[in-house]
């Protein structure tokens, strides 16, 4: 595993140990630059000072060759002489004849810097092995890296508890996260963290805020449902009781045609409750496509006419506007209409009629489901949208989910449902949706956390 | 014996309405708070039978508005919310018993009639009214230590008459004691019933009180 902390410190202690070699190397070329004027003049005036005075006072040589602090070495071809002058270092061969000025040879199996003097008459050597002058130029560099090495190993230590302290938030942030249970999603506390840790955390209460929302909703719905589903259980132990019961032949047929509806209706509820369980809220806005609402509802119709026929209502479908698309999930909007059509089918008596109608505006598509049936009391027109309400005048087999799905639906595509009574005195539901222009994809909005779900 | 079941669900309603009264007893059904207060405080019930998530009006508020009326018919609360907290509101706000869904008739039946008898003042399940003793779990009814066949409604008279001992009941009480609203009453449906009884069990079992209406014979 990667570490930040061992990552940072390496990376620290690595750049300050090369940034100190850097610094010692520049130091060693200037420094080496500035002995070697500094030494060249120094031989340049040794060799003047011999022109300038006694030339072969020997004595003088002698005083300023021996001096060590000087190491240099003087050598002076004199035609006088078959052999040039040497100072100390006997027995070391001449050095050879040099051109005026300064010149750097080998001799004697090492380099020396020599300035050469000619004097009219004789030739002056002034000498110096530049092993001295690297020296002082390494004895300068290495005075500046050593407070350098010696510091390294204190800003380890340092360096390793700094970062460690840099990095404690993370460590506070995982820890508060760990303490989370899935049943108790609450946000990390953001304050005093640094702003580089500060998105993260952010990011984290955003997520943790979304999960407990879902969960919630989940929890809800699954309480939810087991409530609801008491209801139907209820009447069916009831009911079997009473046929258990039956005196006689007619008693007993009434309590299993009972007994049957009391099924039918318990298995309508469990349907629609993995409608609503199925009925992805992303669908309509992950994997959008061009939902022709028109041909849709005349395939619902269309579906729904056996029904109608077998309870004697007229279903007709009018007023299609074509093209009429939003953009969506085909499927989820199938649910709602059949939702609507189903539903507006069970509250007419026979002899009713049920009406859709698709129009088209502007920048949105609507549609009209209209019946004959006794209407919802404008009291009740809100509460119709609340999970397992059922009205007052409910038939025997509503689940109390249907507009809770058609609702839940409309939002995913960010449309409306309204409730209103219709000219017959029976309802008109209308659901009204934002029109895509047919072949321009338009996705939807994304959801927000903070949206109503 | 008549009862008040408050019951927005028609399944259940209907079932619980036909499971009361195949045990004799009359029963008046509505589907809302409102009407169950209309109800409760119009007719003398012998029992509410409550259901609390009702339209309208919330089962828990028609309970507190009983108990506010001072009316104090015992009150059978069913319900689907069976968290211990519900059920201790419930029974503070004024309910006898408690009964979850989903129930058994039998339960049921067997608590109306436990809450029935408490409200009349006995401990002891069979009534013992002189010679006649009647047993309200089974609905047998004996005279003189024998076994009679009665009908549900000759059941229901005799029992109405042996709620309390000396009790007098008034034709109109009978009858509002007999029959439900929904119950075509002929005007003279009482003092069939009242005659039948006689014949099977004898003509003193049920005395006549001048000016005031029916009463158990003593002995």
């Amino acid at each position: 595993m990667t570490s930040i902390r061992r990552w940072l410190l390496a990376a620290l202690l690595a750049a300050l140990a090369f940034a100190g070699l850097a610094a010692a190397a520049a130091t060693y070329v200037s420094a080496r630059e500035e002995v070697d004027t500094l030494l060249d003049e120094e031989l340049r005036q040794v060799a003047l000072s011999l022109r300038d005075h006694a030339v072969l006072d020997l004595r003088r040589l002698e005083s300023v060759a021996a001096n060590p602090a000087q190491r240099v070495l003087v050598q002076i071809w004199d035609p006088a002489f078959d052999r040039p002058y040497i100072s100390r270092l006997v027995g070391t061969s001449p050095m050879p004849r040099t051109d005026e000025g300064y010149a750097t040879i080998e001799h004697d199996g090492r380099p020396w810097r020599v300035f050469t003097l000619f004097t009219g008459r004789q030739l002056v050597q002034v000498a110096q092995p530049t092993a001295l002058r690297t020296e002082l130029a390494a004895r300068t560099a290495w005075r500046l890296l050593l407070p350098v090495l010696v510091l390294l190993p204190f800003l380890g230590v340092a360096g390793w508890w700094i970062v460690g302290r840099g990095l404690a938030p993370l460590g506070r942030i995982a820890g508060a996260v760990k303490e989370r249970s899935p049943t108790a999603l609450t946000a990390v506390p953001t304050a005093g963290l640094p702003i580089e840790i500060r998105p993260l955390a952010d990011a984290l209460n955003d997520l943790l805020g979304r999960l407990d929302q879902s969960f919630s909703l989940q929890r809800r719905f699954a309480a939810d449902a087991a409530h609801e589903l008491r209801t139907p259980l209820t009447a069916l132990n009831l009911q079997v009781q009473l046929a258990e019961r039956a005196q006689t032949d007619a008693d007993r047929a009434r309590a299993f045609e009972r007994l049957r509806q009391g099924i039918r209706r318990a298995t309508r509820l469990v349907q629609q409750l993995l409608t609503m369980a199925r009925l992805d809220p992303d669908a309509a806005t992950s994997t959008p496509t061009s939902v022709d609402v028109s041909k849709l509802v005349a395939s619902v119709v269309d579906d729904a006419r056996p029904l109608a026929a077998e309870r004697g209502i007229a279903l007709n479908c009018e007023g299609v506007a074509d093209p009429a698309c939003v953009s969506g999930s085909e499927d989820a909007l199938r649910i709602l209409f059949n939702n609507l059509v189903d539903n507006a089918l069970r509250y007419t008596p026979a002899g009713g009629r049920v009406v859709t109608t698709v129009t088209r505006d502007q920048d949105a598509v609507q549609v009209a489901v209209e019946d004959t049936g006794p209407g919802i009391p404008e009291e009740e027109r809100e509460r119709v949208f609340d999970r397992f309400y059922r009205g007052r005048s409910a038939e025997a087999t509503g689940t109390g989910l249907g507009l809770a799905i058609v609702s839940q639906v409309a939002e995913m595509h960010r449309g409306s449902v309204t409730l209103e009574a219709a000219d017959s005195g029976g309802l008109r539901v209308r659901v009204r949706m934002p029109a895509a222009l047919p072949g321009t994809e338009r996705p939807p909005a994304h959801r927000t956390a903070n949206a109503p779900a | 014996m008549r009862i008040l079941l408050v019951e927005d669900d028609a399944m259940i309603g209907e079932s619980v309405a036909d499971g009361l009264k195949a045990e004799g007893y009359a029963v008046d059904w509505v589907r809302d708070g409102k009407e169950a207060e209309v109800a409760v405080s119009a007719t003398p019930y012998s029992l509410v039978v409550l259901d609390l998530g009702l339209p309208r009006r919330d089962g828990i508020d028609v309970l507190k508005g009983i108990r506010e009326r001072r009316i104090d018919v015992p009150v059978l609360v069913m319900t689907a919310r069976d968290t211990v907290r519900d059920r201790i509101k419930g029974l503070d706000a004024g309910a006898d018993d408690y009964l979850i869904k989903p129930f058994d008739l039998d339960e049921l039946t067997a608590r109306a009639r436990a809450l029935m008898r408490r409200a009349a003042g006995r401990s002891e399940p069979v009534i013992e009214r002189g010679l006649l003793s009647i047993n309200p779990a089974t609905r047998e009814v004996t005279w003189r230590g024998e076994s009679m066949a009665l009908s549900a409604r000759e059941y229901a008279l005799l029992a109405a008459l042996a709620e309390r001992p000396g009790l007098v009941l008034s034709r109109a009480q009978l009858e509002e004691k007999l029959y439900g609203w929904n119950e075509a009453v002929g005007s003279n449906a009482v003092e069939v019933h009242i005659h039948n009884v006689r014949k099977k069990l004898g003509e003193g079992v049920i005395r006549n009180v001048r000016g005031m209406g029916y009463t158990l014979a003593a002995e």
